[in-house]
């Protein structure tokens, strides 16, 4: 048995530099920052919700923990193992244990592919089961996210888009994994077929006691699905807290733009703060708090000294000169 | 809250049916829509994609490729001028000047090898009679109303050193540069960040109250619509299922197309534990199912909604709803 | 190896019957361009003539004394003979026989015959010479784009002195110091002509590189090789397909320029040969250089036309 206070996945001061060059001597000029000294963990069978705008590394991060990017500096702790100095071999055993499903299901899967054979690729890699064993498994995993098995022959581009959807799930539960990177899983989708992806991975989630680290840009999705939400802002995690927390009391004035901005249905419900500006480039982040151009709240502290995250209660984290003591 | 007055109706479209002929037959992307659009508010075009909202704003200015698409039936009445069916010659000096139309996509509406200066200057001259300093003086002045800050500047950046929202504001710009009557927008709020959608949304917003300009605003997002809307239609399938004033569209929708679209939207202001889901997917355009559009999808489906195109039912003189249940 | 090939073999067995499905679908694509079903109906009648052909008409190179410069059937031209036995020249109207449906050249050849063997001739030039320039093209652009770093560079630098290089003059300096072979012409061909498939096989593979399947796969744990071999080359095989189709009429071209010139190989009838020994008896024989003339023409339509319908069914993004 799994020990329930340790955390499946830890994440240590994770860093994800893309280097800059120039010239035909390829003469470093800098780096792109896309995500620059984060730290969270995921509890098993939780779900952690990452969101922030565009840019802000959020996808980055997400495919820097499957190392499908290689980290710049930072460990990874899965199970208690360091994954980010795993060879090869041992990064493959890996991929049984986290899964990743993608933001466009037309490009995640291969056209020339039957979805059918997408669904039993991570089988036909790791070498599970024979023909009869991996056709039942394919017929379980299609049925499990609500396809019908006759479905199997057909190519891509004869699905629709919540569909192919469907089968980027069934591909990656195929190897019955522990996590699951959903890297913004609906919001290719239209309103109606997103209810259905959303409520299809909470029942797997319910079913198979998986862990999710659910990245999207959309605050409402976020609310629904994940139960602690971290908030990234320019690479850096600005604030970390439970749902209710977080939507009760949001403490970054970051977030609370944010939350003000998000459309609803009874609009007025949350005084608006409207952010001037827009988001930096990440290869030239303001110093200090690289929210102070566009903070409301900004002090001459913000523009000097970068704040910390500190847990200010209970399971509650926040990046702010305003929240320090 | 409702400034405009009810009776003075600047567009009416009515019973609006645009085909697009393919070699694989014909797509009903619009298949008979009506509403009118009141001076100075905002009118939604709400639905999912294939739902024929776009094409219904392409045809009011008859911007729709064409070949293949043609408009086959019903009108679109301003000015006393029927836009569908008159010369092409009489339809541009609508377009642009009197109703403009705001694309979809900000990266792509504007040219990239011409300055921002040069594209919005060149737009009023050609409808204006300015001379180049005289609508340069005019651009600076809309762009600073638009929130731009340094809008001289602005005026010599090409587009791609302007960011997404930046480009949304200089679009809204250059289509304000006639002082059209009417302003169409395509999802201006889709590809964009959550605060830069706030910012376009409150642009739009003050649009509105301080240009007394007529909207009609096309989304996919009912909070969007719930944010900006004076009045919304729901479209799907081709069709218009439902119009109403905003607020009633959200706290008492009718069309049960409409309540499913609510119950499944994932929202900041409701708390829910587990969100609602319309079964299915939207029909094809080019194999739309026979009778109610949506009728595969309907959990109140009753024997007639597979046969009967339902009517226009009205259950106040504001809200009507195209649904056998009202019939 | 021997691992991938047997569980590639496998991953297919499970599922058939789903390849001649997406074939079909392309072929439906393709058959609404009507020109690229003409081009596609032309090839394929072309090389039935060049395989079967030969077998029913008689010898290119047997000589026909009684009727030289004879015309196409259904015209009628004015000769001027030498008449040994009047030792003078005398003017004839001559018209054209079924026994040479398309006329003779002036050494009394048939010219169906030459034209049907110098499709044969020309058909083999452009497959071969096109076949070599891709197959080294392709795993070029492939091991460019997928090894990147600094084999990416030197591979892509050697690309741009090849194509740099004057391609012809290169032809015309091979066939001038190894002599005038038809093997040595496909051989130059096909060595200098692999370059732009190279690039173009380059660019379409990093730009799969980077699509979300190809992450998928390694997200998955699939190794280089499969990746390779399952995700990558599948889909550059269209691409590739419409290269070559493409390419195949300038090679066709550049063997006849080549004999256009004089530098083909004179042992073998192909288009160019014909059509340069044409151009010596332009005024009294004009069929001789126009009916391998309008087969060139043809041909090279044909296989642009079939090119341009396949880059259009292949397209995820036309609408045809």
């Amino acid at each position: 048995m799994p020990d329930k206070d340790k955390p499946l996945l830890e994440v240590k001061e994770l860093k994800k530099y893309y280097p800059l060059t120039a010239g035909i001597t390829s003469r470093h000029i800098g780096d792109i920052k896309a995500v620059d000294g984060v730290s969270f963990s995921v509890g098993e069978g939780e779900s952690l919700g990452l969101v922030g705008e565009s840019g802000c590394g959020k996808s980055t991060l997400g495919k820097t923990i499957l190392r499908l990017e290689e980290p710049t500096g930072g460990k990874i702790i899965y199970k208690g193992t360091d994954i980010t100095t795993l060879d090869k071999k041992a990064l493959r055993q890996l991929r049984k244990e986290i899964q990743i499903i993608f933001q466009d299901p037309e490009a995640s899967l291969d056209p020339r592919m039957t979805i059918g054979q997408s669904i039993c690729e991570p089988l036909v890699i790791h070498n599970i089961g024979d023909d009869r064993e991996r056709e039942e498994m394919l017929v379980w995993l299609l049925e499990k996210v609500g396809l019908e098995p006759n479905q199997a022959s057909l190519y891509p581009h004869e699905l629709s888009g919540g569909q192919k959807q469907r089968v980027g799930i069934a591909r990656a539960l195929a190897l019955n994994p522990k996590l699951i990177v959903a890297d913004e899983p609906v919001s290719a989708l239209d309103v109606s077929i997103q209810a259905q992806i959303l409520n299809l991975m909470l029942d797997i989630q319910n079913q198979m006691g998986l862990s999710y680290l659910f990245i999207a840009h959309d605050l409402s999705v976020i609310k629904y699905v994940a139960r602690r939400i971290a908030v990234m802002y320019l690479g850096k995690i600005v604030e970390l807290a439970e749902r209710e927390a977080l939507f009760g009391n949001p403490l970054h004035p970051y977030t609370e733009a944010l939350l003000s901005s998000v459309p609803t249905l009874i609009p007025g419900a949350r005084k608006r703060v409207l952010l001037i500006g827009e988001v930096p480039s990440p290869l030239n982040p303001p110093p200090g708090c690289r929210f102070h151009p566009r903070c409301p709240h900004v002090m001459p502290a913000c523009r000097q000294e970068e704040p910390a995250l500190i847990e200010v209660s209970q399971g509650h984290s926040v990046a702010c000169h305003l929240h320090r003591s | 809250m409702q400034s405009y007055s009810r009776n003075n109706i600047i567009l009416r479209v009515n019973d609006l049916k645009t085909y697009f002929f393919t070699r694989r037959g014909v797509v009903k992307a619009v298949d008979g829509v009506s509403f009118e659009l009141r001076q100075g508010e905002c009118l939604c075009l709400v639905g999912e994609s294939g739902c024929g909202k776009s094409v219904t704003a392409l045809s009011i200015l008859r911007l729709f490729d064409s070949p293949p698409g043609r408009i086959v039936g019903g009108t679109v009445v301003y000015n006393s001028t029927d836009l569908a069916s008159c010369p092409d010659q009489e339809l541009r000096k609508v377009r642009g000047k009197e109703i403009a139309l705001i694309l979809q996509e900000a990266q792509s509406a504007l040219n990239p090898v011409l300055t921002i200066g040069d594209q919005i200057i060149e737009q009023m001259k050609i409808h204006l009679p300015l001379s180049t300093d005289e609508a340069r003086f005019k651009a600076i002045n809309l762009l600073r109303e638009m929130g731009i800050p340094s809008a001289e500047d602005v005026l010599n950046y090409y587009p791609h050193q302007l960011s997404g929202g930046m480009k949304q504001r200089v679009l809204v710009t250059m289509s304000l540069c006639c002082d059209p009557k009417i302003l169409i927008a395509d999802e201006p709020t889709t590809a964009v960040d959550v605060t830069i959608k706030a910012q376009v949304l409150d642009m739009f917003h003050q649009l509105k109250t301080k240009r007394q300009m007529s909207l009609i605003f096309i989304t996919h997002d009912l909070a969007v619509v719930a944010e900006i809307g004076d009045r919304a239609v729901v479209m799907y399938g081709g069709r218009d299922v439902e119009t109403a004033p905003v607020s009633e569209i959200i706290s008492a929708p009718a069309h049960p197309y409409t309540a499913g679209l609510l119950e499944c939207l994932p929202d900041l202001s409701r708390e829910m534990s587990r969100l609602n889901s319309i079964p299915g997917m939207p029909p094809d355009p080019s194999k739309m199912p026979p009778g109610c559009t949506f009728h595969p999808r309907c959990p109140k489906m009753i024997d007639i909604c597979r046969t009967q195109e339902p009517p226009l039912a009205e259950i106040s003189k504001e809200h009507k709803v195209r649904c056998h249940l009202y019939a | 190896m021997n691992e991938r090939k047997e569980t590639a073999g496998k991953d297919r067995a499970a599922f058939h019957g789903g390849g001649f499905r997406l074939a079909s679908y392309y072929w439906q694509r393709m058959a609404r361009n009507r020109l690229a079903i003409f081009g596609l109906a032309f090839i394929i009648f072309l090389a039935l003539v060049a395989i079967a052909g030969p077998f029913f008409t008689p010898d290119p190179t047997e000589v026909d004394f009684e009727a030289k410069n004879m015309p196409p059937v259904g015209f009628t031209i004015t000769q001027s003979v030498y008449d040994i036995k009047t030792d003078q020249f005398i003017t004839t109207r001559v018209s054209g026989t079924w026994k040479h449906p398309l006329g003779t050249d002036r050494k009394g050849r048939d010219m169906l015959a030459m034209i049907v063997s110098g499709a044969r001739v020309s058909l083999q030039v452009g497959l071969l010479a096109t076949g070599i320039a891709i197959i080294i093209g392709t795993i070029i652009g492939v091991m460019s784009a997928y090894l990147g770093g600094w084999i990416d560079n030197a591979l892509m630098r050697f690309t741009d002195v090849m194509m740099t290089f004057p391609f012809f003059l290169l032809l015309v300096l091979i066939v001038f110091i190894f002599g005038p072979s038809l093997a040595f012409i496909v051989l130059a061909i096909g060595l200098t002509g692999w370059t732009g498939t190279a690039r173009l096989v380059r660019s379409e593979s990093l730009s799969l590189r980077t699509r979300e399947f190809v992450m998928a796969a390694k997200a998955l744990g699939a190794s280089d090789g499969r990746v390779v071999f399952r995700h990558l080359i599948p889909n550059v095989i269209s691409l590739i397909i419409v290269i070559a189709t493409l390419s195949i009429p300038g090679v066709i071209l550049a063997e006849a320029a080549l004999s256009f010139i004089g530098l083909g190989d004179p042992t073998v009838p192909s288009w160019g040969i014909i059509l340069e020994e044409g151009q010596h008896s332009l005024t009294t024989a004009w069929w001789v250089a126009v009916e391998p003339g309008i087969m060139l023409l043809l041909t090279v339509l044909a296989f642009n036309f079939l090119g341009d319908g396949l880059r259009d069914a292949f397209d995820p993004k036309s609408n045809v």
